[in-house]
């Protein structure tokens, strides 16, 4: 432990990784408490400069803005961090089940994997947005779907190299269930790749979710929303950039964060990370 | 050689005909018909039954499942995706000319992000762990980092609003030239520009760090060939080859990223009728649109296998 904090040390971006991260959670946790102004509340004045009282002015309804930008995250944070955790335990357990099975099992799910990789996120979200309406829940699962086949693929391959090890065979010989040698034997041995995964998947499916809140088919106003702030912030571009400017910071400095962060770890657990962003 | 070819065509095929299913039962089945997605509750209480019969009838939804799947799977092979269900309009020419001009930018994307993601990639590879590597690998996280709409906007305040000497929306037409589309929307190319590549500059910089690092380039260092020639001529195709299949795949980003970044820019492509036929809920559009853009990155993954076939002896086994 000691010696893997002081091989963090040497690394100043995955430290300002791990301080964006830990930042923006905070904020997003406690932001209900310390927003000065009730974020849905219409004031009588829209687009006001800054002031004493509404430190970044108010929006083009006449809301606090200062106090939409410190909850702006939380929806964005809560549906993307969902979907990439569903999206690695279910990835990992799939990807791993391909591995042990093979066979039939493993060629329906790789041509499912390779369909997914071939349909541009943003068209498969339309496509469910389209039949089953605009909703949180719908989103996760979309999102979940996405990632998960991502997850498969690297989690198959792990598992592929993990049944040639001694305490699988082992499992197998004592006569234990695949289900077992899966969830048991298997399972916690790609931890450190899981995690690695859920991360990335939850920066990938940050930058998804505020696109899709930007092209108005993610979240709905009135809820504040980076994404959906930028979209509106474009009427007063000219006069009032910071509407613009203060939440692509926060989204920006969120997701470089999680990168510099994950790629950082996974170097020092040894994981391969140079993969990077795997399609947004 | 020629088996191998076979295979990955029909293995193509499959995927597309599995898209197509999929797509038909997301929009079609799950739910409840096309007519109950495009109709709101409000509309669908205050059309009488009769009417209501009779526009699914029209529409023949009052055939079975497998019948209409028939039907669409018939219709996409000649190219037909049926009409709009509010105006009848043919759904190909709401769909054609945004296509023609979505990959048009994306062509002129590819153009440039490829010789540049080269450079830079070959660049931090050789002079690995120097300063340009480092700006360039944090800048690569950076770009990809950032979402495109994010960079967009961005640039629109820096050189159509601050300094302005770009147009910060595209008054180009649908129906205009490649050419005067392109001339009119520079910061447009520009923003997808970026993020292509951060991401296929740090593909290339991996494949040259781990072709550099092989024993075969180790093994013809010792024979004494001049360094620019191991790089040019012996890593960077080695290094390439097994990045194709990476950089076909980034097709699938690029599209999502190019549907963002028309909306950005007001360009007249597929972006502006995806958001439209998703919002007024035009089932075949959003269908036509999806099942478009698979094809086309499904088509480059085919041809990245194939030029992997025809460039690496390795693979035409199996």
């Amino acid at each position: 432990m000691i010696r893997f904090l002081r091989r963090l040390a040497r690394r100043p971006l995955t430290i300002l990784g791990l301080l964006l991260v830990g930042g923006h959670l905070l904020v997003a946790a406690i932001a209900p408490w310390i927003t000065p102004h009730d974020p849905l509340r219409l004031l009588d004045a829209p687009l006001e400069p800054p002031t004493a009282i509404f430190w970044l002015g108010t929006d083009e309804l006449g809301r606090d803005f200062f106090s939409r930008l410190l909850l702006g995250g939380q929806i964005s944070i809560v549906a993307a961090a969902s979907a990439g955790l569903i999206a690695a335990i279910g990835g990992g357990i799939l990807g791993l089940a391909t591995a042990y099975h093979r066979g039939l099992f493993d060629d329906v799910v790789s041509r499912l994997v390779e369909m997914k990789l071939s349909i541009p996120s943003i068209l498969l979200v339309s496509l469910f947005v389209t039949g089953f309406g605009q909703s949180l829940g719908v989103l996760i699962v979309v999102m979940s779907l996405i990632y998960m086949m991502g997850v498969i693929r690297t989690s198959r391959a792990m598992g592929i190299s993990l049944m040639e090890q001694g305490y699988v065979k082992a499992a197998k010989l004592r006569g234990e269930s695949a289900t077992t040698i899966v969830l048991r034997e298997m399972l916690p041995n790609i931890a450190d790749l899981l995690t690695v995964e859920f991360a990335l998947r939850t920066s990938s499916a940050l930058l998804l979710v505020s696109a899709l809140s930007f092209l108005g088919l993610g979240v709905s106003p009135p809820t504040p929303d980076w994404g959906l702030m930028i979209q509106s912030g474009l009427q007063s571009i000219r006069s009032e950039p910071w509407l613009i400017l203060a939440p692509a910071l926060c989204i920006s400095t969120l997701v470089i964060g999680i990168n510099f962060a994950t790629e950082g770890v996974a170097d020092l657990l040894g994981l391969e990370a140079a993969r990077g962003a795997t399609g947004h | 050689m020629l088996i191998a070819i076979a295979r990955r065509i029909l293995l193509s095929l499959l995927t597309l005909l599995m898209l197509a299913t999929f797509i038909f039962v997301a929009t079609e089945i799950m739910p409840g018909d096309a007519l109950d997605v495009s109709l709101s509750a409000d509309e669908l209480s205050m059309i009488p039954p009769e009417r209501l019969a009779q526009m699914k009838r029209d529409l023949g939804l009052d055939r079975p499942p497998h019948e209409r799947f028939g039907a669409f799977i018939a219709g996409i092979v000649q190219l037909d995706f049926g009409r709009t269900l509010i105006s009848k309009t043919p759904v190909w020419t709401i769909v054609g000319y945004p296509m023609r001009n979505s990959l048009i930018l994306a062509g002129a994307v590819l153009v440039l992000a490829f010789p540049l993601a080269l450079a830079i990639g070959v660049t931090a590879a050789v002079w690995r762990g120097r300063t340009v590597d480092n700006v360039v690998s944090t800048g690569a996280v950076i770009g990809y980092s950032i979402p495109e709409f994010v960079i967009g906007t961005l640039l629109v305040m820096a050189f159509a609003v601050a300094w302005p000497i770009f147009p910060a929306t595209i008054t180009a037409l649908t129906r205009d030239p490649a050419a005067t589309l392109l001339a009119a929307s520079p910061l447009a190319v520009a923003t997808v520009l970026i993020g292509s590549i951060a991401y296929l500059a740090r593909l290339v910089r991996t494949g040259m760090v781990d072709a550099l690092a092989s024993d075969f380039v180790e093994r013809l260092r010792l024979t004494g060939i001049p360094e620019w020639r191991i790089v040019f001529v012996h890593a960077l195709p080695a290094a390439i080859i097994p990045s194709l299949t990476a950089a076909a795949l980034y097709a699938a980003a690029l599209v999502s990223g190019i549907v963002v970044v028309e909306l950005v820019f007001a360009y007249p492509g597929l972006g502006q009728e995806l958001v439209r036929g998703v919002t007024r809920r035009e089932v075949h559009v959003v269908q036509a649109i999806a099942l478009c853009s698979a094809t086309i990155v499904v088509a480059l993954n085919l041809l990245a296998d194939l030029a992997i076939l025809a460039l690496d002896p390795r693979t035409r086994r199996a």
